[in-house]
């Protein structure tokens, strides 16, 4: 071990946090699903992870963050890409480096609690290609880790842990440390325990007290650092974490470093090596060539707090809605909000939950028209308020308003408060119903993105059937605008590295369908598009 | 004057109609123009894209078909002689086993390119051909002459089962190819068939004629390639083996029939005498069904080239429709029993444009893509091409695809990788089905019978397959006719 520069997925677990443990330096983790997330609407494609992914695979990284987050939902809905798929072709094209998934506890990649036999099987399934499990719990109720946590370990993966991290009342040193007690008391010492900064929140003095804290009390726990460049000010953060021991940061390629992701790549090592600190395996000159230009930065994160996973789409949302030009008045709204709320973490779903009632609010007056996630917050379906509860008038308002049993807010928390033990998930039935709309056997990994977005699983099946691997198409065919003039060449490598040209002859529009004419490697094919009226 | 092995020889014809369609009729085409004949194609109206008139030096329209013309003796006959043919080649199928045909293709002056028509009258009628055969001294099936209307006919078919037990097969006179044959296993069953084979024979064959033969369990489908010329001379081209059956009709045909030494010598011993006994003379098949052990029975002679020709010319390298014309010429067989040697394995599939999934159902429309599989040991035997719109008249036969290897295994693999080599588009066909069947542990191991079809329905669980660029095309196509991508927003 003493010679190795760099851990490999073939290392158990066990072997690889002993290296990280005593291997001199600081490692850092790619991770491009958050800046996907954060920066592009999770709308970066496969195409360009796979065309990058020789580069950061040399570069030394010691994990790469891939799937998790929104990008499970996102992959089936607006990238038409099985996210197992994915991981198998990102797998394949970074065989050397660690493949990390970020999974909301007992929420998984969705937005509410699934059941326990659905979380074994969805990181049962994951973990053929996940090796670092990072998650976390919107309120760090360490319970809510406990089924995913024993799944990871049972199929002898890292773990790592997260405290979400937020500032103001009651988040200080000690409440972190009394829940970072918690988490190795129901989870072990064998793992990374991640601080997970989702909302570039504190200044770097405030994260190196934090991580001094928290050493103090666990010298030989293994401490990562998530953080957002949010405010410009992650590099910051994260060099005071490292300085105070933290021995694994989370980064940007440097040039996809941007607006609301990660601090970038580069910036990052130069400052680590001016500083004293190691990136043992770290090449530079690989880490260089993924990158490209991005944008800027956003100082008000400051006061709405909402990561930028989040914010993205929180303002696609708010575009969607024709809420644009009231955008202040929304962020503004979901400041009061998150403090009536209890100013809780603003991660998901906790983001979903305050933004959707800020905008709610917005629109349709306070708390006139609560969404069944806040009454879920309300009645404690996610866990307890961790340092003060909502005042009673939300409770009133909320809890009482679509009740025609006529029963008060304080009995209604009486009666019906509380974590919801929640019945295993029939899965033979499930797979039954899967099976008769698809019409064939059903893969258990169908089966396992079914149960949590029946819908868009469902949609995305048949898409994938009808198209197959769409992926492989560039970018810019996928996102395409107006019609592809006569002549047009589509020319691309598939999985096998052979190249495809799909040429476009011509295209005849009718009153009700399109007909296009291509020649497909060579070959003279017609398809016909029938257009309703109102799609036009 | 033609030299033949140093000898003058009669004049060879100068012009050869093929009274047939489709990858027989090329396939003729192809061994006729070879030895220096022209070649007229006959087609319907409703047939006119096929691929056979491309290929011939000539071509007539008989007719605005569909089916009707290329079965009509008067109009094949006409073409001939417009033409200037000297000579007919029926191919199989339409009117190759129609000795009317053959008669008057004689009387016409014209050269008929098979037996001479009392051999066909002979052999066609599966009764007299049992009674020629059983003469001979040849094992023939225990069978009924033909049933004789009414009551007598039901007593006999009593008396028949009582001795013989069931299964029993009811045969149509004037059948062939598979077709006017049902089971029966019970006394009720075989009432019944007796009635409905009468009145099908009579719609398919215009002779309502059955007889009753015995059933025999799981039996295997062996035959032997004979050739015959005016000299004297009957040769056999050894085995091969299609047992593989769907309903009768036979999906793959393989060379040799793999079977013990001495029974294999038996057989084509056997088969020669059996061509002897009938005077017979070209190509013809002597076919047998071998119980499991391996008693053998004769079943019927096939008086024509058949589709599994190929597989018996990649073992011997002889050139089987060549000898058929040099014999209808008067010439003696270009080879002897002592000179033909045998060499390696050879297996043909029947790709059609069929839907397995839907009980084999024809799926006729246009080829959008055509791509074969080529390269050492494979040939192909098609009459299709990328655009062609496969008419719903006609037969959905795309292209015979025979390998030739030197051990069975080896022939398997390359059967597996010409499967995988195609490329087709736009319509449905037996390819995906026949990928289940060669990776199949019964068919590697060579364990099957006349049952296998029938006893391995998991061969039909596969997922159809598009060509992965053709359904991304499918995307472009969309994302075209929306000008953005729908599944994107």
């Amino acid at each position: 071990m003493a010679n190795r520069q760099r851990v490999t997925p073939q290392m158990p677990a066990g072997e690889i946090l002993d290296f990280l443990r005593h291997t001199p330096g600081v490692f850092l983790t790619n991770n491009e699903r958050d800046v996907s997330q954060s920066d592009f609407k999770c709308r970066i494609m496969p195409q360009t992870t796979l065309k990058v992914a020789p580069y950061r695979d040399s570069a030394g990284y010691f994990g790469f963050e891939i799937l998790g987050g929104a990008t499970v939902h996102l992959d089936l809905m607006k990238k038409q890409i099985n996210p197992f798929e994915k991981l198998r072709l990102v797998r394949k094209a970074m065989p050397n480096t660690l493949i990390q998934g970020l999974c909301r506890g007992r929420n998984l990649f969705g937005y509410r609690p699934y059941p326990d036999n659905v979380i074994e099987m969805t990181v049962r399934l994951f973990s053929k290609y996940i090796d670092i499990w990072r998650m976390y719990d919107f309120l760090n109720y360490i319970p809510n880790l406990v089924v995913a946590a024993k799944a990871v370990r049972d199929a002898g993966k890292i773990l790592m842990p997260c405290l979400c991290f937020s500032t103001g009342a009651g988040h200080t040193d000690d409440f972190y440390v009394q829940k970072a007690e918690e988490v190795i008391s129901l989870l072990g010492e064998d793992i990374i325990l991640c601080i997970k900064n989702h909302s570039a929140l504190g200044s770097p003095a405030r994260i190196a007290e934090l991580v001094r804290a928290i050493r103090k009390r666990f010298p030989d726990l293994l401490i990562a650092y998530h953080g957002h460049n949010t405010d410009g000010n992650d590099l910051g953060r994260l060099m005071a974490a490292v300085q105070e021991g933290a021995k694994l940061v989370e980064v940007a390629d440097h040039g996809y470093g941007g607006i609301y992701s990660q601090a970038p790549a580069l910036s990052v090592v130069q400052n680590l090596h001016e500083y004293g600190f190691k990136t043992p395996g770290l090449h530079i000159a690989p880490l260089l060539d993924a990158s490209s230009h991005f944008q800027g930065f956003d100082p008000t994160v400051k006061r709405h707090k909402l990561p930028g996973g989040a914010l993205s789409l929180a303002l696609e949302q708010a575009e969607k809605a024709g809420l644009m030009e009231r955008a202040h008045e929304v962020f503004s709204e979901l400041i009061e909000v998150r403090k009536e709320l209890g100013n809780i973490w603003v991660v998901t779903p906790g983001s979903q939950i305050l933004w959707s009632t800020a905008l709610g609010n917005v629109i349709n007056g306070r708390y006139e028209k609560p969404s069944d996630d806040l009454k879920g917050l309300l009645l404690g379906r996610y866990g307890r308020f961790p340092f003060y509860e909502p005042p009673q008038w939300i409770f009133e308002k909320v809890l009482e308003r679509g009740r025609t049993d006529g029963k008060k807010w304080d009995e209604i928390l009486a009666g019906e408060a509380g974590l919801q033990e929640l019945a295993d998930e029939d899965l033979k039935a499930r797979r039954f119903q899967l099976e008769s709309q698809i019409k064939r056997p059903a893969t258990d990994e169908e089966l396992c993105l079914f149960v949590q977005f029946p819908r868009d699983a469902l949609d995305f099946i048949k898409f994938e059937e009808r198209f197959g691997q769409t992926w492989l198409l560039p970018p810019d065919v996928w996102f395409h605008k107006g019609g592809f003039r006569d002549g047009a060449r589509i020319s691309f490598a598939d999985e096998a590295g052979k190249t495809h040209n799909i040429d476009l002859i011509s295209t005849r529009r009718t009153a009700d369908s399109v007909q296009t004419s291509f020649l497909v490697d060579y070959q003279f094919q017609t398809h016909t598009t029938k257009i309703a009226k109102n799609e036009k | 004057m033609l030299i033949f092995f140093g000898k003058r020889v009669k004049t060879m014809f100068k012009k050869l109609l093929v009274a047939n369609r489709g990858e027989i009729a090329i396939r003729i085409m192809r061994s006729a123009q070879e030895l220096g004949i022209k070649t007229v194609a006959i087609y319907e109206e409703t047939d006119k894209t096929a691929m056979h008139i491309m290929r011939a030096d000539e071509a007539v329209c008989i007719g605005s078909g569909p089916r009707r013309d290329y079965l009509n003796i008067e109009r094949v006959i006409q073409a001939a002689q417009s033409s200037q043919a000297e000579a007919i080649h029926p191919g199989y199928g339409f009117l190759a086993e129609n000795p009317a045909f053959a008669k008057q293709c004689t009387e016409a002056g014209l050269v008929f390119v098979g037996p001479p028509p009392e051999v066909i009258i002979d052999m066609g009628s599966k009764v007299i051909a049992r009674r020629v055969m059983s003469e001979a001294g040849i094992p023939v099936i225990p069978g009924t002459r033909v049933l004789p209307p009414g009551e007598e006919g039901k007593e006999m078919a009593s008396a028949f089962a009582e001795v013989h037990r069931f299964p029993i097969m009811v045969k149509a006179v004037a059948g062939g190819g598979g077709r006017g044959i049902r089971v029966a296993q019970n006394m009720s069953e075989l009432t019944r068939f007796i009635e409905i084979g009468r009145s099908e024979a009579k719609m398919a064959f215009g002779n309502d004629e059955v007889y009753l033969e015995k059933g025999l369990n799981n039996p295997r489908h062996i035959e032997v390639q004979i050739l015959a010329d005016g000299h004297g001379n009957v040769i056999h081209l050894g085995t091969r083996n299609c047992s593989i059956q769907r309903r009768h009709q036979k999906m793959i045909e393989m060379a040799p029939a793999f079977l013990p030494q001495d029974v294999s010598n038996k057989i084509c011993d056997t088969a020669v005498r059996a061509a002897r006994a009938s005077n017979y003379l070209s190509a013809g098949t002597v076919e047998f069904l071998l119980d499991q052990d391996d008693n053998y029975y004769f079943l019927e002679v096939n008086t024509r080239i058949q589709v599994e020709h190929t597989v018996t010319e990649m073992i011997t390298g002889l050139d089987i429709v060549r000898e058929q014309i040099l014999v209808a010429t008067g010439l003696p067989l270009s080879i002897s029993q002592n000179e033909l040697c045998f060499r390696g394995t050879s297996i043909e599939l029947r790709i059609t444009a069929e839907d397995p999934k839907s009980n084999f159902m024809p799926n006729p429309g246009l080829i959008e893509i055509y791509q074969s599989p080529g390269g050492h040991g494979v040939r192909i035997d098609g009459a299709v091409y990328q655009g062609y719109e496969i008419p719903r008249y006609y037969d959905s036969m795309l292209c015979k695809l025979t390998v030739y290897a030197y051990t069975w295994q080896e022939a398997v693999d390359r059967l597996r990788r010409c499967l995988d080599g195609f490329l087709i588009a736009g319509v449905k066909t037996t390819i995906p089905y026949y990928k289940q069947i060669v990776a199949d542990p019964d068919f590697i191991n060579r364990n099957f019978d006349t049952s296998y079809i029938e006893t391995h329905p998991q061969l039909l669980d596969y997922q159809e397959e598009v060509p992965p660029m053709g359904k991304l095309a499918g995307l472009v196509a969309e994302i075209n006719a929306y000008e953005f991508n729908p599944y994107s927003e």
